[in-house]
């Protein structure tokens, strides 16, 4: 297990890669107010770094939070540990006709 | 235990400066050549180059003096020579610029020429030089401090890192009762609810949201879709999925405090402290800063991805990125690397702490990076076309 997921805020079901993830490995995710150890997730697809992976299972339509607000609302439902990027999620405010 | 004083200089009207220029500000265009023959004899005079003035009207006039005016009566100023071709635009800017109590002399160019004007121009700024470097750094209360923040160049480890880094910074420095304005109206776009949203004054929050729609709708106007096209694709590429996602990574610098003053481009700073101010500005870095000196900030936090350059002739702008590659490539332009971030050797408040502690020492009189490499970009926004 390794530390590789930053976790902005308490509230977040999503974390960032700050290194390429793997699919199958299992990675740890670090608050980063305080570093405090967040929840660990077995990664279901590469995750390249930058990206994010999911903290917890988000049912279709459920929001999307990072920062401790929602930047988007998922299009199928995603889960735990899976890469969560414009093929599952979309702008509640915009839709770019990407999903 | 965070520092709560600085070492500064006290001007006139009560302001603090952290440094202390002499400038010799040209009203238009033509009367670059000869601001800069002033610098060219007097060490220690700084030239504030622009390409405006002649034939500017209307609003767009009023904020090129908005600007020249603000700039030489930033507290950083210690004292100002006034150039333009024409005697009633130079006196016009000398008087605005009197009202801060500095020392400060207009000249005009037209019947006397270049020559003859560098030369008074010169004898001026010499003596204004030589009494400057008599004045002295006094200890003040932070309170005093009106500093700005902007990102720029930005990837995926300003959302992630330096942003959130600074937004902790901020709070702190709000927190014991500095002034810290931000603005980008445009790059807000996707978080302008959230902003608004900690703006608790009602018809503050009227005011910026009036400020936003027209600001965007300037841009709209001229055929470009600017929400369509958000976020990049590079933006995606990096593991940006909504304009939402991007625009929070934004905001992060802006730390958790409420907003508590809205300005347009024309509304002067008003006396206060501990406060979180929005500027309607360009989300360009060295016109936002330009405009942000005009306003009375004295000392700029630029938190970088890919690494931008910008400086200013009279605020020292500190670079921050959490991004290692630049802060090895570009590190002569880089103040404050907290890559370590993104290792979870520090946490953000040890960023925010170290963003803090560089800070004190740039208020204290050391140069930054941008300072030394003379990056002295002066760019005043211009709002529509001249006659």
């Amino acid at each position: 297990m390794s530390v590789k997921v930053a976790i902005h805020h308490k509230a977040d079901n999503v974390g960032v890669a700050i290194e390429d993830i793997k699919r199958g490995e299992v990675v740890v995710g670090i608050y980063m107010s305080d570093m405090s150890p967040g929840p660990s997730v077995q990664a279901l697809n590469d995750i390249p770094l930058g990206h994010k992976i999911a903290l917890t299972d988000i049912k279709r339509g459920e929001r999307v939070i990072k920062y401790g607000v929602p930047i988007g609302v998922a299009t199928k439902d995603i889960k735990k540990g899976e890469h969560v990027h414009i093929h599952n999620i979309k702008s509640i405010r915009w839709s770019f006709g990407k999903s | 235990m965070m520092r709560h004083t600085f070492k500064g200089y006290i001007r006139e009207d009560g302001r603090v400066g952290i440094r202390n220029h002499v400038v010799v500000i040209p009203v238009d265009d033509l009367s670059n050549t000869a601001a800069l023959g002033v610098a060219k004899l007097i060490r220690g005079v700084v030239p504030l180059i622009h390409p405006y003035g002649r034939l500017q009207f209307g609003r767009d006039l009023d904020l090129l003096f908005h600007i020249l005016a603000g700039t030489g009566s930033n507290p950083n100023v210690a004292a100002a020579v006034v150039i333009g071709i024409d005697d009633s635009w130079s006196n016009k800017l000398a008087d605005m610029i009197a009202r801060s109590g500095k020392p400060v002399e207009a000249l005009s160019i037209e019947g006397s020429g270049d020559l003859a004007t560098i030369e008074r121009a010169a004898r001026i700024a010499a003596k204004m030089v030589q009494e400057a470097s008599e004045k002295q750094r006094t200890e003040v209360d932070i309170s005093a401090l009106v500093a700005s923040i902007k990102c720029g160049e930005s990837d995926t480890t300003s959302g992630l890192a330096s942003n959130p880094a600074l937004g902790v910074a901020v709070d702190a420095l709000v927190e014991v009762g500095a002034t810290i304005l931000f603005g980008e109206t445009s790059e807000l776009t996707g978080a302008e609810d959230i902003v608004a949203s900690r703006i608790p004054d009602l018809e503050l929050r009227e005011k910026f949201y009036r400020i936003y729609r027209s600001y965007v709708s300037v841009i709209e106007s001229e055929g470009v879709e600017m929400l369509g096209s958000q976020p990049t694709e590079g933006n995606i590429k990096g593991g940006i999925s909504t304009i939402e996602e991007k625009a929070m990574g934004n905001i992060q610098k802006l730390g958790t405090k409420p907003i508590t003053c809205v300005l347009d481009y024309l509304d002067p700073l008003p006396p206060g402290k501990g406060r979180l101010c929005f500027v309607n500005t360009s989300s360009a870095a060295a016109e936002f800063i330009t405009l942000a000196a005009a306003k009375g900030s004295v000392l700029h936090f630029f938190t970088t991805g890919q690494g931008n350059v910008v400086g200013h002739p009279i605020v020292p702008v500190i670079k921050i990125t959490a991004n290692p590659k630049t802060a090895a490539s570009m590190r002569e332009h880089i103040d404050v690397d907290i890559s370590d971030l993104l290792k979870f050797k520090i946490s953000l408040n040890e960023a925010g702490r170290r963003i803090l502690e560089y800070a004190f020492r740039v208020m204290d009189g050391r140069l930054t990076a941008a300072e030394v490499l003379q990056h002295d970009e002066f760019s005043p926004t211009k709002l529509h076309i001249s006659a």
